[in-house]
């Protein structure tokens, strides 16, 4: 009887030293980018998982309780930051009952700290203008530099909370930065040609994406942030489009279709549906293959030859 | 002009930068303050058979403060400002998030008693509240200062069972449940189990179940039970267009003395609202309470007399943005006191919202 009791205390003492080999960091984001970001920089170490899908509106996700059920055990949360996810991660975060990642713990990240982050109002923040965003524009992710400051980020985060693999951690962020590098090269040479051109986009989430590769943020399809477009606004639009030359109207996929091609076709341009989070459209799994099919449809888009008002 | 008068201007006039100065920095920060934010709700109503005015009136506004305590509690408070210029503080109360699991609330509170019960006024899917809903636990749920635990169970589904204990309080014109014995072991309590599913992309279903009890002031044991169930649609892609809402819930008190039960207002409704666009949003709602009151059903006297209550809502509402609504909603109802007094009712309403500053979302 003796030696089961024995083989069993062994069997036990040695799954207790064997856990920590086993033990993965569970990371929760609000956005798929900042999941694929986690996933690359944590590599085998880390499960990581997006609130919001890549198809879903970030400003309005559903603060469904099972979305509180899934970062139950979670021990990263990577938040947007900016308030992007303001209206629904203040009821999702304590509905987890989750201790580790409520802000302030060590498990909560702002992705944006450290992102240099543009369009912030400077004088009175007024609601006058739309449901805007009194910290500066959140949608950050649609510049390729901007994510590997998240990269190098997380890698920190990861590293204070899982240190006997923090060299992985710093290893990945580099190979994330000098990879985003290596494709930033070859997205600029592609979008090169359209530098100075004018693009409208449905929402202002697109002012990162153009600053990098030099575009024109011409107008919005919304006449305010959060306020949908009415004729007359959509009217004026064109008629200013057409005087500019600007022919581009891209949306993402939870924008309306409709409008943006009433636009396009008003204006006698092109409406192109984009992904600016991954997973947003086939083949925009992560963020690279984001990147790769957004630069590709939007040089499309300014050249002419992509989309339709159709 | 003086000369002393002059040399008082002009040191008047050379101290003055440095006294602004001195006020600007202030030695009180205001970086620590709450999130702030306030409500404003009006409404109109015109019914041919209430002996009421036409018109339009301020219903209330309700003041929001939120912010971090320390590491360990946040303090949220709502304080109403009611029409009639009484000032409700609805809610203040602290949450705990340290222990793993389980979600503390201390303070006054809205007892998480079914659905409709968790509701602020201005999130009122329509403008009246349900019937069954003055007749047993509040117009506006059961508010009451207390103890509440939530616990997320381990269930592979969102599966919360919650627990409560509240100051004993007997009946008032918010309180249709008699709490109010003054016997030491008159504890009200509450529990409330609440499971979510998702059932698609888009389409979840949740189920609760409520149950709230304490001893009245006669002595006696009273109680509420409620069940609730809501299939609610939101598409992900059109997630801030489109979108529907169906909902049932039931409720009953009751009361029990020398063992046996005795079931006293009851009843419920189904309503369905459905997104038709960004900005507009439809809803009828059904519903029937027994041996209950409500404002048209009065006898000759003009007192209010219990009976059944049958109404049906159909609104319509303007969003133009996330802060502001307007509706606009009609409803007709017929009652019976089973003693030959039967009234029918017919009212058309308008409401008005406006939120200013920080609001928190609602609950799903």
């Amino acid at each position: 009887m003796k030696l089961p009791i024995r083989w069993m205390l062994v069997s036990i003492a040695g799954l207790l030293a064997a856990a920590p080999a086993y033990a993965d960091l569970k990371v929760a984001t609000s956005l798929t980018d900042l999941a694929s970001v986690a996933q690359f920089v944590g590599g085998k170490h880390v499960t990581a998982q997006s609130l919001c899908r890549g198809y879903e509106d970030p400003h309005f996700v559903p603060a469904k309780p099972s979305l509180m059920k899934a970062i139950q055990h979670a021990d990263v949360f990577v938040s947007v930051g900016l308030e992007l996810d303001g209206g629904w991660l203040p009821l999702v975060l304590p509905g987890s009952r989750n201790p580790k990642i409520q802000p302030g713990a060590k498990g909560f990240v702002d992705a944006s700290e450290g992102v240099d982050v543009l369009e912030k109002p400077t004088g009175t923040v007024s609601r006058a203008e739309g449901d805007i965003h009194p910290l500066g524009n959140p949608h950050y992710y649609a510049d390729p530099k901007a994510l590997e400051v998240v990269a190098d980020h997380l890698a920190e985060v990861f590293s204070r909370l899982d240190a006997p693999n923090a060299a992985d951690y710093a290893a990945n962020a580099k190979a994330f930065d000098e990879k985003m590098e290596a494709s930033l090269a070859r997205w600029e040479k592609e979008m090169a040609p359209y530098k100075g051109a004018p693009i409208v986009t449905y929402h202002k989430n697109f002012i990162y994406f153009a600053e990098r590769f030099g575009l024109k943020q011409f107008g919005t399809v919304e006449p305010k942030p959060g306020i949908p477009p009415t004729p007359r606004h959509l009217a004026e639009l064109a008629a200013t489009m057409k005087q500019a030359g600007a022919k581009a109207v891209v949306y993402q996929p939870y924008y309306s279709a409709e409008a943006s091609r009433e636009l396009a076709t008003k204006a006698g341009g092109v409406a192109v549906e984009i992904a600016t989070e991954a997973g947003g459209l086939p083949g925009t799994d992560d963020v690279f293959s984001k990147f790769d099919v957004l630069v590709s449809s939007v040089a499309k888009a300014l050249s002419g030859k992509s989309g339709g008002a159709q | 002009m003086s000369l002393r008068t002059l040399a008082c201007l002009v040191a008047a006039l050379i101290s003055a930068p440095t006294l602004a100065a001195a006020q600007s920095r202030s030695m009180f920060s205001n970086l620590a303050n709450p999130s702030i934010g306030m409500n404003a709700l009006f409404s109109g109503q015109a019914a041919h058979n209430l002996n009421q005015p036409y018109g339009l009136h301020f219903d209330e506004a309700e003041i929001s403060l939120i912010s971090v305590v320390d590491p360990y509690w946040t303090l949220t408070s709502n304080i109403v400002f009611v029409g009639d210029g009484s000032v409700d503080p609805e809610e203040v109360w602290v949450r705990n998030t340290s222990i793993p699991s389980i979600q503390l609330k201390l303070g006054k509170i809205r007892g998480t008693f079914g659905k409709h019960g968790m509701l602020h006024t201005h999130a009122f899917p329509f403008i009246q509240a349900p019937v069954i809903m003055a007749n047993t636990i509040g117009n506006e749920g059961f508010k009451d200062a207390g103890l509440e635990a939530a616990w997320l169970t381990p269930l592979p589904w969102f599966a919360e069972l919650t627990g409560g204990i509240y100051e004993g309080i007997a009946t008032d014109a918010d309180h249709p449940l008699d709490f109010g014995s003054t016997r030491h072991d008159n504890v009200p309590f509450l529990d409330h189990f609440k499971n979510q599913f998702d059932l698609n992309d888009a389409t979840t279903l949740e189920i609760g179940q409520s149950y709230l009890q304490g001893r009245g002031s006669d002595g006696f044991v009273h109680s509420a039970l409620g069940a609730d169930v809501t299939f609610r649609n939101v598409p992900p892609k059109d997630s801030n267009r489109r979108g529907w809402i169906l909902q049932g819930e039931y409720i009953q008190k009751g009361s029990t003395a020398g063992g046996s039960y005795h079931k006293e207002e009851h009843g419920g409704y189904a309503s369905f609202q459905y997104r038709l666009s960004q900005v507009w949003w439809a809803g009828i709602r059904g519903e029937q309470a027994q041996d209950s009151f409500t404002d048209f059903l009065v006898d000759g006297a003009g007192d209010p007399v219990r009976g059944k209550v049958t109404r049906g809502n159909a609104n319509i509402e303007w969003m133009p943005s996330e802060f502001s609504f307007l509706r606009f909603e009609y409803s007709h109802a017929k009652a019976d006191n089973g003693a030959g007094i039967n009234p029918t009712d017919d009212r058309f309403m308008v409401q008005m919202s406006y939120t200013i500053g920080y609001h928190p979302a609602h609950a799903y």
